[in-house]
C-alpha cells in the first residue's frame, strides 16, 4: 500500500492545501488539460473523499522543502511519516477488474496528434465537454481558445488495425462519438459535426435509436477512410477516401481520435503474478461458454479487461463474476463479516416534551468563511423545543461523534439537528452515532448550509447568513414534528423460481445451485435448451450440442434445482421474499395447476427466430433456396454430401434495423460471417457474397470478419435508398444489388439466398401484465436502469436475463445469467430484505379503499385488499415501497402518511418558511 | 417597485435522488446563484401535495420551485 | 480480493458484500472510479457518469 501522506481520518477534504501548494503538476485526471498541485483530489465527488500527495511531485518529498500544506491543514491532517507497507491477506477468490489501457500515441502520430493541439483524443474532447474540465464545458479549441465552427471525429483509431496489432473492435468508440458530438451539439447548435467511419456498429439495446437522433440532430456520418490528419494554416486538413475510391479533404477546427481500449498496460505482469493467461491481444484469455473463467481456478475476471466492452455489460460481468466466486467459497458466507451492535433505544413517545440540540457546523472555513456560524447558532436561542445548541469546527469528525453522544446524554435530548453539509453524504454518519447514543436514527435533521449556501453564495455574506438561518428555523420546526420510526425487516422464502430452461436460465439455476440455494426452472417446451437447441456451433469453434447436454445434464443432476417441463407461469402474487406462484403443467390434454412459494423470480424466457413475410420491400417465401441464417447453418452441419452450396448471397439485416422490426439483433453479423467461414472451409471455391448495411462483427469477432474476407467472401454495403432487389427465377431467386465499388447494378443468381433475420421477443407481453413489469417498445423487458442495474428490473425482486432483455449473443447471455443469479442470491443469502423506514403507511381508519393509490404507484407497492369486515383498504408492501409518496399526495383524505416526510413535517417547514 | 428591487422569496421542493444532489454539486463545483431560494428535500416531487404549494403562497412565498 | 476500482471492481465488491463475503478492494490510484469518473455523460441517455 502506497501513501498518501494525509490522514483518511483527519481529512475533511475542504481543499485549503490545494489552495497554498506552491508547485504546479500535470492534471491526469483531466487527461492533462489542466493543471493541479501535487498535493490534491482528482475530483471534487472522488472517494475516497481524501486529498492526497504525488510523491513524484512534492516539494517536500522530493527535495526537503516547503511544507506550506502542513500548517495551512485546520485538522492536522499531513502525515509526511506515512510509508509504504505489505500486506499479505488469505483470499478464497480472486477477481480481476484492471479496465482497459491507452493506445500508444505513435498510433496517433498520423493524425498529427501531438503536432497540433486542436486533434485531440476523445477522452480529451470528454474532459473539454464536462463542466468540471478544463473550460468547465465551453468547448474551445485548444490552440488559441476560438469556439470551433468545424468538428470531425475519426473512428477505429488504435481499433480494427493490425498496423498497430489490435485487431479487434474497441465495441465503445461509435457511442461514445455518438454521444459527445451530440452534447457538442447542445452545447453549441451551430457546430457543424462529421463522423468518419468504416461500420456504425451501434448493436446496443436502444442505440440504434440514439445514432437516428443524433442524424436528426444534424451530425453528418461518413463512411471513409480517413488518410491523414495535417495543420492547415490555423486549421486541420482532413484528408479521406469513401469507398467509390475517390479521395477528398476537408478543413477541420478540432479533430476527435476516436480512440479504442487497449489491453492494460500491466496486463502481461498480472498475468504472470496470479498466473492466468491472456489471448493475442493481451486481454484476458477466456472460452465462449465460460466468459468470466480465467485459465487460473479461482480467478475470475471482470470488466474491459475480458474484452472492450461498455458499462453496463461491464457492470453485469461483475455481478456475474460476484456471483460465481460466491459459488466458489460458499460455505465461507458470512465468516468473516464483522456485525456491529447498538445499546437499547430509548423510547420516545408521542407525548413525552421535544427537546432538540442544534449543532452548527463551521466546516473548517467552508462554512465558517461566509455564513457567521455564531450568529445562526444564537438564532436557535429560544426557539420553541430548543434546550440545546452548539457550534463544532468539524462536526463529521471523529471526536465531534463523542461530543454529539455525550450531549445527547447530558441534556437528554430526543431530537438532533445539525446545521452542515449534505444529508445525502453525512446523514447515515450521524444516524449512526444516534443509535450508538440510544436514539432512533430518525430522530434527526440536517441542514444543509454548505452546499446549498456558503458555497454557492459566497460573495453575500449577509445574505447567505440569512439564508442560513432560515434554514435551520425550517429545520428545527419538522424536528418538533418528527416520530422514532421502527427498523423493519422482511423474511424471505429461500427459494428461486426461474422462468426459462434455455442457456440463460439454466445458467441461472446452476449458478444459485452452487451458492446452495433450491431452484425451479420452469419451461414450456418439452426440452430443455431453448434457442440454442438450432445452432450447431459458434464462431470461436465449440460445438454447441456437447455443451449444452453437459449443461442440461449438470442441471438434471443437482440435487438443488427441480426442472418442470411442458408448464408456464399462470398466476403469481407476493412481493420480493414471499411470492407465491400458480404454475400450470400440460400433459397432452391434462393440466395440472402446483403452488409454488418462492422468494425471488428470474426471467429468462428468451426470445425467437424473427420470420419477416417482406424484406427490403420483397415478398419472401422460406423454401430450399431462400433460408434463414439458422437453416443454413443446419445444413451446413448435417451429415449428408454437398453441404455447401456453390455460390451463396447473404443478406443482413433482413427485416431489422428500421425495415421491420426498428432494432438491431446484434448476432446477424457474427452468424452470417460463422456460415462464410463454414462454407469456404466446406468448399473454398464456394462463392459467398454478403450484403451488408453495417458489418457489427464487435470485439474479437473481427477477427472472423478479417478472415472471412481473407478466404475471399465477398462484403458490400448497401444503404436502405438503394437496397437489393430479389426477383424469382424458377426455383431460384435472383438478386440485384448496387455494388458503389464498380459504380453499377449487378445480378446474381446464387444457390442459397440466406436471409440474416432478426430476434423477437417471446411472450413478454403475457408476463409483463402477468407480473406488472414493463417492456420497452421492441417488446423487451426494460431494466430498472440501463447503466447500473442491467439485471434488476423495476419491481424488486425479479430479476432478467438472456434474450427476453434483448438480442444478443450465447456468451454475453451466460454473464447476463450468471449475474442475475448473483443479484437473486442478494436477499435469499441475507434470510431477509431491509427496508427504509421512510415508507409510506396507511391509516386504514381513514382509508376508503378507492384505489387510487394503487392505480398511481409506480412499484406496485401498494394494494387493496379486504379488512377483516371485508371493507376495501389500501395496504403498503412494505418490501419494495421506494418512499417517493405519490401515494400520499394523492390520497383523498389523507389517510397515508410518508415516514420522515409526513404532512405534518412539510407543512411545518413551510410555515416556517413564512415566519421570518 | 421596480424589478431592480424585486427581492422574490421563493421556496423549493427538491427530489432527494436528483435536484437535490443537482444542488450539493453546483456547491461542490461553487456555482454562484442568487440566494432568494428555502428548501424542503422530499424523496420525490410525487411527494407534493397541490395544499404544499397553496401554503406556501398563503405563507408569502413570491415562487414555488418543484425540482425533481 | 477484487482487483482494480474502475466500475467493473467496484461493482463487483458491491455484490460479494451484499452476498455476504468480506471483499478487500485493491485499486493502484488514489480514487476509485477508474475511466468512468472522467466520463461526462453516458451514451445513450445522457446521465451524468458521476
Amino acid at each position: 500500500m502506497r501513501p498518501r501522506y494525509i490522514d483518511a481520518d483527519k481529512c475533511t477534504a475542504c481543499g485549503l492545501c490545494t489552495k497554498y501548494c506552491p508547485k504546479h503538476l500535470v492534471d491526469q485526471y483531466n487527461e492533462g488539460l489542466a493543471v493541479t498541485r501535487p498535493i490534491h483530489i482528482d475530483y471534487a465527488q472522488a472517494v475516497p473523499a481524501t486529498y492526497f500527495i504525488d510523491p513524484e511531485a512534492c516539494l517536500y518529498l522530493k527535495h526537503g522543502t516547503c511544507q506550506i500544506c502542513v500548517c495551512t491543514c485546520q485538522s492536522k491532517a499531513i502525515d509526511f511519516s506515512q510509508k509504504a507497507t505489505e500486506k499479505e491477506l488469505q483470499i478464497g477468490a480472486v477477481i480481476m477488474a484492471p479496465g482497459f489501457g491507452r493506445v500508444p500515441d505513435a498510433t496517433l502520430a498520423k493524425y498529427s496528434y501531438g503536432l497540433h493541439p486542436d486533434v485531440m483524443t476523445s477522452l480529451e474532447f470528454e474532459r473539454l465537454l464536462c463542466a468540471s474540465g478544463p473550460f468547465e464545458g465551453e468547448v474551445k479549441c485548444l490552440s488559441d481558445r476560438r469556439h470551433p465552427k468545424r468538428i470531425a471525429f475519426i473512428q477505429c483509431v488504435g481499433s480494427r488495425d493490425l498496423g498497430c496489432n489490435n485487431g479487434y473492435c474497441s465495441s465503445v468508440c461509435c457511442m461514445y462519438a455518438i454521444k459527445e458530438a451530440m452534447v457538442a451539439k447542445e452545447h453549441d447548435p451551430e457546430v457543424e459535426i462529421t463522423i468518419y467511419y468504416m461500420d456504425m456498429r451501434t448493436q446496443g439495446k436502444g442505440f440504434d435509436a440514439a445514432q437516428k437522433k443524433a442524424e436528426a440532430m444534424g451530425i453528418k456520418f461518413v463512411r471513409a477512410r480517413v488518410a491523414d490528419v495535417m495543420p492547415w494554416d490555423k486549421n486541420l486538413k482532413l484528408t479521406y477516401s469513401t469507398l467509390d475510391g475517390t479521395h477528398s479533404f476537408e478543413p477541420y477546427d478540432i479533430v476527435v481520435l476516436s480512440v479504442g481500449l487497449d489491453a492494460p498496460a500491466d496486463a502481461k505482469n498480472l498475468g504472470e503474478i496470479a498466473g492466468f493467461a491472456l489471448n493475442d491481444y493481451d486481454f484476458c484469455k477466456t472460452e465462449t461458454f465460460a466468459p468470466l473463467l480465467t485459465t487460473k481456478p479461482g480467478v475470475f475476471v471482470a470488466g474491459a479487461f475480458q474484452g472492450p466492452k461498455d458499462i453496463p455489460e461491464s457492470v453485469t460481468q461483475s455481478s456475474a463474476a460476484a456471483g460465481l466466486a460466491a459459488g466458489l467459497i460458499a460455505k465461507d458466507r458470512g465468516k468473516a463479516l464483522v456485525h456491529k451492535t447498538y445499546p437499547k433505544e430509548q423510547k420516545t413517545g408521542k407525548d413525552e416534551e421535544v427537546r432538540i440540540g442544534v449543532f452548527v457546523c463551521h466546516c473548517g472555513i467552508n462554512i465558517s468563511s461566509v455564513v457567521d456560524v455564531a450568529a445562526v447558532e444564537q438564532y436557535t436561542e429560544g426557539m420553541e423545543g430548543v434546550v440545546y445548541h452548539a457550534q463544532s469546527l468539524y462536526s463529521c469528525s471523529q471526536d465531534a461523534q463523542e461530543v454529539l453522544k455525550a450531549k445527547i446524554k447530558e441534556h437528554n435530548l430526543n431530537r438532533v439537528v445539525i446545521a452542515a453539509c449534505s444529508p445525502r453524504t453525512h446523514e447515515p454518519l450521524f444516524q449512526e452515532t444516534l443509535k450508538d447514543a440510544g436514539l432512533n436514527r430518525c430522530l434527526f435533521e440536517m441542514v444543509n448550509i454548505r452546499d446549498h449556501c456558503s458555497w454557492v453564495h459566497a460573495n453575500e455574506p449577509a445574505a447567505a447568513t440569512q439564508k442560513s438561518k432560515d434554514l435551520v428555523r425550517m429545520g428545527v420546526a419538522k424536528a418538533r414534528h418528527i416520530q422514532p420510526l421502527p427498523e423493519q425487516t422482511v423474511p424471505v422464502t429461500a427459494k428461486a423460481l426461474v422462468l426459462g430452461g434455455g442457456v440463460a436460465g439454466l445458467t441461472a439455476a446452476l449458478t444459485l445451485a452452487e451458492q446452495g440455494f433450491h431452484t425451479t426452472v420452469v419451461e414450456k417446451e418439452a426440452t430443455l435448451g431453448g434457442h440454442l437447441q438450432h445452432l450447431a456451433y459458434t464462431l470461436q469453434g465449440d460445438t454447441v450440442s456437447t455443451v449444452l447436454g453437459e449443461l442440461t445434464d449438470t442441471v438434471k443432476k443437482s440435487k438443488l434445482i427441480e426442472v418442470l417441463t411442458n408448464t408456464e407461469l399462470t398466476q403469481v402474487s407476493g412481493f420480493v421474499g414471499n411470492f407465491s406462484s400458480v404454475l400450470t403443467t400440460t400433459k397432452g390434454k391434462k393440466a395440472t395447476e402446483t403452488t409454488l412459494d418462492h422468494g425471488v423470480i428470474i426471467i429468462a424466457t428468451g426470445g425467437r427466430e424473427h420470420r419477416p413475410e417482406v424484406v427490403l420491400g420483397n415478398p419472401v417465401k422460406y423454401s430450399e433456396t431462400v433460408v434463414t441464417q439458422r437453416e443454413l447453418e443446419q445444413r451446413l452441419s448435417g451429415k449428408g454430401k454437398n453441404l455447401a452450396p456453390k455460390s451463396v448471397v447473404m443478406v443482413q439485416c433482413a427485416g431489422s434495423r428500421g425495415d421491420d422490426l426498428n432494432y438491431c439483433s446484434k448476432v446477424c453479423c457474427n452468424h452470417a460471417v460463422k456460415n462464410a467461414l463454414k462454407i469456404k472451409a466446406l468448399d473454398p471455391a464456394a462463392q459467398v457474397v454478403v450484403l451488408y448495411r453495417d458489418m457489427r462483427t464487435y470485439g474479437f469477432a473481427e477477427d472472423a470478419y478479417r478472415q472471412a474476407r481473407e478466404q475471399g467472401v465477398v462484403f458490400i454495403p448497401y444503404t436502405m435508398d438503394n437496397s437489393p432487389k430479389f426477383k424469382s427465377s424458377g426455383k431460384k431467386m435472383s438478386i440485384t444489388f448496387f455494388d458503389p465499388i464498380l459504380r453499377d447494378e449487378v445480378t446474381m443468381t446464387p444457390e442459397v439466398l440466406a436471409l440474416s433475420v432478426g430476434i423477437v421477443a417471446d411472450g413478454t407481453e403475457n408476463l409483463s401484465k402477468l407480473l406488472k413489469i414493463p417492456v420497452n417498445e421492441d417488446k423487451f423487458f426494460l431494466e430498472a436502469h440501463v447503466k447500473l442495474r442491467p439485471v434488476e428490473l423495476p419491481v424488486s425482486g425479479i430479476y432478467v436475463c438472456g434474450l427476453a432483455h434483448s438480442p444478443k449473443p450465447v456468451e454475453e447471455i451466460i454473464v447476463q445469467a450468471q449475474a442475475a443469479a448473483a443479484k437473486a442470491a442478494m436477499p435469499l443469502g441475507k434470510g431477509f430484505v431491509s427496508v427504509e423506514p421512510t415508507i409510506s403507511c396507511v391509516d386504514k381508519e381513514a382509508c376508503i379503499g378507492c384505489g387510487l393509490c394503487e392505480s398511481l404507484c409506480p412499484y406496485q407497492s401498494i394494494r387493496i385488499i379486504k379488512d377483516e369486515n371485508g371493507k376495501r383498504k389500501a395496504e403498503t408492501i412494505t418490501a419494495s415501497c421506494k418512499g417517493c409518496g405519490i401515494c400520499a399526495s394523492h390520497c383523498p383524505v389523507f389517510a397515508i402518511s410518508m415516514g420522515g416526510y409526513t404532512d405534518e413535517q412539510i407543512n411545518a417547514q413551510i410555515t416556517a418558511f413564512g415566519a421570518q | 417597485m421596480s424589478q431592480k428591487d424585486f427581492n422574490p422569496k421563493i421556496l423549493g421542493f427538491l427530489c432527494n435522488w436528483c435536484c437535490y444532489a443537482a444542488a450539493d454539486s453546483a456547491g461542490v463545483s461553487r456555482y454562484q446563484y442568487p440566494p432568494n431560494l428555502r428548501t424542503i428535500r422530499v424523496m420525490c416531487t410525487g411527494r407534493l401535495d397541490p395544499a404544499f404549494v397553496l401554503r406556501g403562497f398563503a405563507e408569502g412565498a413570491d415562487a414555488i420551485f418543484s425540482g425533481g | 480480493m477484487v482487483v482494480g476500482g474502475g466500475i467493473a471492481g467496484v461493482q463487483a465488491a458491491l455484490d460479494l458484500t451484499e452476498l455476504g463475503y468480506y471483499v478487500y478492494l485493491v485499486e493502484k490510484s488514489a480514487a476509485i472510479g477508474g475511466a468512468m469518473a472522467q466520463l461526462d455523460k453516458t451514451f445513450p441517455t445522457n446521465d451524468c457518469s458521476l
